[in-house]
């Protein structure tokens, strides 16, 4: 991850660039971040956190985080990404019953009478979630006081401009800017 | 001269430590049992220190300086919330208690943020029960600066611990350290511990000063031998919360319902007097669970004696 802190505090600047990446790291997003661009103007006050994400989160199913085949008349699953475990095991049990989902071991199960297909394509986790996720990383690395916040995202751009009382029509301008520049649109 | 000092080991044969603090003239200030460990800190005449160390050291313990013992500091952060709780405040508060003290850990309801930061008269009142009060604020220069004007009002000693060093707020606090401000992680590197240590250090200085202020006009009594005293009482001894008697430089914090014992607290003898004519005795602003006792000063029971008369 590369982190571009800017602004006229240098302690501030030193300190938030450490906090940011000890946190990101923390709530382990930090693999998910391309690049960050951080501005901290504490005198007016101002702060435009802007990272850009390796891919966009999309749609996760089943299939992208285990490995499915189909034995002995049922389905078994191999997960591969175990932080999809949990919503795996609570999307099987939710369709199929807890009787039918046997868990052998941490990452393999069996559900009996199942189709692969079907189980392949489930949901898991929308990209939404990740999102949301990441939004509120970056709203804990943010200082506590600024509560008036603006959220621009799209693609795999995420900016918060955020000030503590007014937010002038100039500092939403300004966070377009450094979002435009992270490649947001 | 009393000095005071802390045993720290098991319970095994501390029956025989209680006893010598007893003979040689000592108080026990603060006896903290977890399982088998102990923690007594005492203090006691300085000719017997080598004595008690002695002691000390052949029942399986080992002695240690506690320069704040005696004392109860609060440690106050802008708010609760994570983003100033819980590392540099956790760790300042454990660092003070390795020192002796007594420390609370509290945040303000609205502390936040640069402009919009408030203190109310409540929280200040709270604080001003406290020996000393540790701020911890974060890491922008201009920020540190402005929210220190919500220590202008607090009216006991103040050591402010902000990440940058702030200017112009020397009329607003005993001490400054900085270096140290909002941070994600504990404080285990040991420029860090050293931080901690010169917060500690620090802390002690501005209560030394505090210290000789009231040397020159001492206590009518002093807390320690207020505390043997009600220690004794029944509600207290059956106190569950930890530390039931906090001592204070100028008195006692009694973990008790003000409404229910201030009858017996204020018509105990203490040297032939009512304990609540040679001190002031006011539920906490915290709660009514705690009593606050301030000890008047020589002096100031001598004046009112002679106005009376």
């Amino acid at each position: 991850m590369e982190t571009v802190v800017s602004g006229d505090d240098a302690f501030g600047r030193e300190a938030y660039a450490a906090l940011f990446e000890e946190i990101m790291s923390d709530l382990n997003k930090a693999v998910l971040i391309d690049k960050a661009d951080i501005t901290l103007r504490p005198d007016v006050p101002l702060f435009i956190f802007s990272i850009a994400l390796k891919a966009e989160p999309s749609v996760k199913t089943v299939a992208d985080a285990a490995n499915v085949r189909e034995e002995s008349g049922s389905v078994h699953l191999t997960i591969s990404q175990e932080r999809y475990a949990p919503a795996i095991l609570s999307a099987l049990w939710g369709r199929y019953g807890r009787r039918a989902v046997a868990q052998q071991t941490r990452f393999d199960l069996d559900v009996a009478g199942a189709d692969a297909a079907e189980i392949g394509s489930m949901v898991v986790s929308s990209g939404e979630e990740d999102k949301r996720e990441i939004l509120g990383a970056l709203w804990r690395s943010m200082p506590e006081g600024i509560k008036n916040r603006r959220v621009l995202m799209d693609g795999n751009v995420i900016t918060v401009v955020a000030t503590e009382e007014i937010m002038l029509p100039g500092m939403i301008e300004e966070g377009e800017a450094v979002h435009k520049r992270m490649g947001g649109r | 001269m009393f000095e005071v000092m802390m045993y720290d080991g098991g319970v095994y044969r501390s029956e025989e430590l209680f006893e010598m603090i007893e003979d040689v003239g000592g108080v026990v200030l603060q006896k903290n049992r977890s399982s088998q460990m102990l923690m007594v800190t005492m203090s006691v005449p300085g000719e017997d220190r080598e004595a008690i160390t002695k002691l000390c050291t052949d029942i399986g313990g080992v002695v240690k300086d506690v320069p704040l013992a005696g004392t109860e500091i609060a440690v106050v952060g802008p708010t609760l919330g994570r983003h100033h709780m819980p590392h540099p405040i956790c760790d300042i508060a454990e660092e003070l208690r390795r020192y002796g003290s007594v420390t609370v850990v509290m945040g303000m309801a609205r502390g936040r943020g640069k402009a919009t930061a408030q203190m109310s008269a409540v929280e200040r009142g709270i604080v001003e029960e406290y020996d000393a009060a540790v701020f911890v604020m974060g890491n922008f220069k201009s920020c540190v600066e402005k929210k220190s004007e919500l220590l202008e009002d607090v009216r006991v000693p103040v050591v402010l611990v902000s990440g940058p060093k702030p200017d112009g707020v020397e009329d607003r606090c005993e001490a400054v350290v900085y270096g140290v401000g909002r941070k994600a992680s504990r404080m285990r590197t040991p420029p860090e511990r050293d931080k901690l240590e010169e917060i500690a250090e620090t802390m002690e200085r501005v209560l030394r000063d505090k210290k000789r202020s009231l040397e020159e006009d001492p206590l009518f009594v002093h807390p320690a031998e207020v505390k043997q005293i009600l220690e004794n009482y029944e509600p207290i001894d059956m106190c569950l919360r930890p530390s039931p008697i906090a001592l204070h430089l100028d008195g006692l914090r009694v973990k008790i319902p003000y409404s229910e014992h201030r009858d017996y607290l204020e018509n105990v003898q203490v040297y032939g007097r009512r304990l609540g004519e040679v001190a002031d005795i006011f539920p906490s602003r915290i709660d009514d669970s705690s009593v606050i006792i301030r000890i008047k000063t020589r002096s100031q029971v001598d004046d009112e004696d002679r106005s009376r008369n």
